[in-house]
């Protein structure tokens, strides 16, 4: 038996989309209401954006075309000039090189050791809690705070890190720190990387209490190792998660700032520059303000495109995760 | 004619971006229409003192002037790292401080005067018959004006221990040579022989100015601000130099470049170091906070004692914008008296650049040197240069980063000097 598709002729076809509403469907009185509504409701927020945002912006690509020094009322124009020294001067590359160095280790080791707490503690059920409080409580404490105290672990003469190497005869091992061109970037950055370790464990440890369990059991009964079970089972499923903690702190790493300035404010003889601290010194300590707002204007528009390319990927896969 | 809301949001939008464009430009002056009368509320911004007793005993003094004048002193304090930057910005809004201290030379008072944004006080200066060493006067006068009252006299040397040289047999030195052999048998004692700390930076200019100005002189420092003598000559390398060999000798603090100067002091006050190279501010916290007798020198020369290095502290000026200008210029004259300048002598351990009848002051031996020293100071006697207030920031900023590679190893002292003439010329 051969069936055919039939059509109803007789039935009008569905039009593809509804007919757009006319204006005159609503009353105009009606209408003014609902603009009036929506600008009473969007205005707060337009004025934040162009107090806090627009402003600002205007205000920085305004200094970063003129020569301010921070007292001429009347800077001369100078085009370009300031974005043309930064790309020649070789202080920009060695503190762009630190950048990367940043970027690279401090978003990486917060990601590994973050997601290794998470999966420990995932599986934790009585005192749970406490390592959550434990592990997330440097997060929440001042970034100056955190510098200050790790500044008195990395003293040469009484701080303990040197006192510990000691007592376990590593006499060999004992520095300043935060005073040896060869240490101080990596000591610094160990300080922000142990200070970022919470936030990225609470949001894996938030993303692991959504990840199918049946599905991580019979990976394990088919006898997935525990890195096999972590690539194939548990990162698809928290990658959305992964991507955001990922782009926050490698933005972060482009706009580092805070520790650095409080731990050796640059130094020794330039050794920790990163971006922001040589933005910070031209601005502030040589008056060069638009020096300095031009390379921090270079940050920005650095940053823009990882944050955006990383948004892009983990809307995609956060789609993909929902229509699976 | 109505005008949609939409179109007023999108012009005020555009007016503002426009504003942001044409930068902040209210302009110092304004007329003496504008200045208030009667009893005033002064604002004066001061840099925060590094002990609070100091900051209320301040506030308890200037008391006394605001009993007999009528007017009110509100004291407003701020670190030092962050005064340059927060004055300049509230200076320029018209917003700042009536009255605020701040340092002598190019690149402080010099650049606010500069760019107009402080008053002229040369009539006040002849009204109120202030006394100020010509010196010292001469460092906040630009083009014959003048604008500020120059603040203490200070002086950079070397803090000894008397306890430690004595049991180790040692005189003060009085020489290079006499550093690095009382440097060699305080280390072999266990000592920390020099207490230094340049984690900040700003250290090194001391240690260089206080190296430089005893080998080379007080004219040779003036040969070197005037441009007769170059920053990489011999004589700088040398100075750079003596830090080095102490340095490598293992005569000074572990890594100096991660001590601060807090730690340093630590170090002198708990006797771990037995001398320490700073400026006569410290006396004051010296009598407090160490148990033991101190002593104080000029950095040697090669071949003798050394000179000191002299300077001025910060000192009030009065802001350009001001409605209250009369008062302000009140408080001034308070602030030059004799009276407050016995008064910071004997509380706070400062030194006013006045001349001063010391004799009758109840002051510690310590203090009493210094006192001593720097009244030669003033009467026109031999002293160094603090370089980083004679010079620019560039150039202020090579010497610091040069110091401090100096100490990590990264440059020679011919390439730090090298780098101190090529800023210089920027």
């Amino acid at each position: 038996m051969t069936q055919t598709l039939q059509t109803p002729a007789t039935q009008p076809a569905e039009p593809v989309r509804r007919r757009k509403r006319r204006r005159t469907d609503v009353p105009e009185v009606t209408a003014k209401a609902q603009a009036r509504l929506g600008i009473a409701l969007v205005t707060p927020l337009l004025i934040l954006t162009v107090v806090f945002l627009l402003f600002p912006l205007a205000n920085a690509l305004y200094y970063a075309f003129v020569d301010f020094n921070g007292l001429d009322p009347t800077p001369p124009w100078v085009g370009a000039d300031n974005f043309t020294e930064l790309a020649q001067d070789p202080d920009v590359w060695a503190a762009l090189k630190n950048n990367v160095i940043w970027i690279v280790l401090g978003t990486i080791a917060p990601l590994a050791i973050g997601l290794v707490y998470a999966m420990l503690v995932w599986g934790i059920g009585r005192g749970g809690a406490f390592y959550r409080v434990m592990f997330f409580l440097p997060y929440v404490l001042p970034p100056v705070a955190v510098g200050v105290v790790w500044g008195w672990i990395y003293e040469p003469s009484r701080g303990w890190l040197n006192k510990a190497l000691e007592a376990v005869g590593l006499d060999g091992l004992t520095r300043g720190w935060l005073g040896d061109p060869n240490t101080a970037l990596y000591a610094v950055l160990a300080t922000a990387i142990w200070a970022t370790i919470g936030f990225v464990f609470v949001i894996f440890l938030s993303a692991l209490r959504n990840v199918d369990v049946d599905i991580v059991d019979a990976a394990l009964l088919d006898g997935a190792n525990w890195l096999q079970r972590l690539r194939y089972i548990i990162l698809p499923q928290i990658m959305p998660v992964f991507l955001m903690v990922t782009t926050i702190t490698l933005i972060g790493g482009f706009a580092v700032f805070d520790i650095i300035f409080v731990m050796t404010g640059g130094g020794p003889a330039d050794a920790t520059e990163v971006l922001g601290t040589y933005a910070y010194s031209n601005a502030f300590q040589l008056n060069r303000i638009s020096y300095g707002t031009a390379l921090a204007l270079v940050i920005m528009v650095l940053s823009i495109p990882f944050a955006v390319g990383l948004n892009r990927l983990q809307r995609r896969l956060s789609m993909q995760g929902t229509t699976a | 004619m109505r005008i949609s809301p939409v179109k007023l949001l999108a012009a005020a939008t555009i007016c503002m971006v426009a504003t942001a464009c044409t930068g902040t430009s209210s302009s110092p002056g304004g007329g003496d229409e504008t200045q208030a009368s009667g009893p005033q509320t002064i604002k004066w911004l001061i840099e925060e003192p590094e002990d609070a007793a100091a900051l209320q005993a301040l506030k308890d003094h200037i008391a006394t002037f605001e009993e007999e004048s009528g007017h009110t002193v509100n004291v407003q304090t701020l670190p030092f790292e962050n005064m340059r930057t927060i004055l300049q910005t509230q200076l320029r809004s018209g917003e700042g401080p009536d009255v605020f201290n701040w340092g002598s030379g190019p690149d402080f008072g010099g650049a606010l005067a500069e760019a107009g944004l402080v008053y002229d006080l040369t009539d006040a200066y002849e009204e109120h018959g202030w006394e100020v060493f010509d010196f010292a006067k001469e460092r906040v006068t630009i083009d014959g004006k003048v604008y500020g009252i120059p603040g203490e006299m200070e002086t950079i040397g070397i803090f000894y221990n008397k306890q430690i040289f004595e049991e180790l047999g040692l005189e003060a030195p009085q020489s290079i040579d006499d550093l690095q052999r009382a440097a060699e048998q305080i280390e072999s004692s266990g000592a920390i022989p020099i207490a230094l700390g340049d984690k900040e930076g700003w250290e090194g200019g001391h240690y260089l100015s206080m190296a430089l100005s005893s080998i080379i002189g007080s004219e040779g420092m003036e040969q070197l601000f005037n441009g007769e003598m170059s920053w990489d000559s011999p004589e700088v390398v040398q100075a750079l130099d003596v830090w080095n060999d102490l340095h490598e000798e293992g005569y000074t603090s572990k890594s100096p470049t991660s001590v601060d100067y807090d730690t340093a002091i630590a170090q002198f006050y708990s006797g771990d170091a037995a001398m320490l190279p700073t400026g006569s501010w410290l006396v004051g916290e010296i009598d407090d906070n160490a148990d033991f007798e101190a002593g104080y020198i000029p950095f040697p020369a090669p071949d003798g004692q050394g000179i000191f290095t002299g300077g001025l502290g910060s000192g009030p000026y009065v802001s350009a914008t001001t409605q209250k200008r009369d008062a302000a210029i009140e408080f001034l004259d308070f602030l030059a008296s004799d009276e407050h300048a016995t008064w910071t002598v004997e509380n706070l351990h400062t030194i006013p650049p006045v001349p001063l009848d010391t004799e009758a002051l109840e002051v510690s031996p310590l203090f009493a040197q210094v006192l001593e020293d720097v009244a030669q100071f003033g009467q026109g006697g031999d002293f160094g240069h603090n370089i980083d207030v004679m010079v620019d920031a560039e150039l202020n900023e090579a010497m610091y980063n040069g110091v401090q590679a100096i100490f990590t190893g990264q440059a020679t002292p011919e390439e730090v000097a090298a780098n101190l003439e090529a800023a210089s010329g920027s």
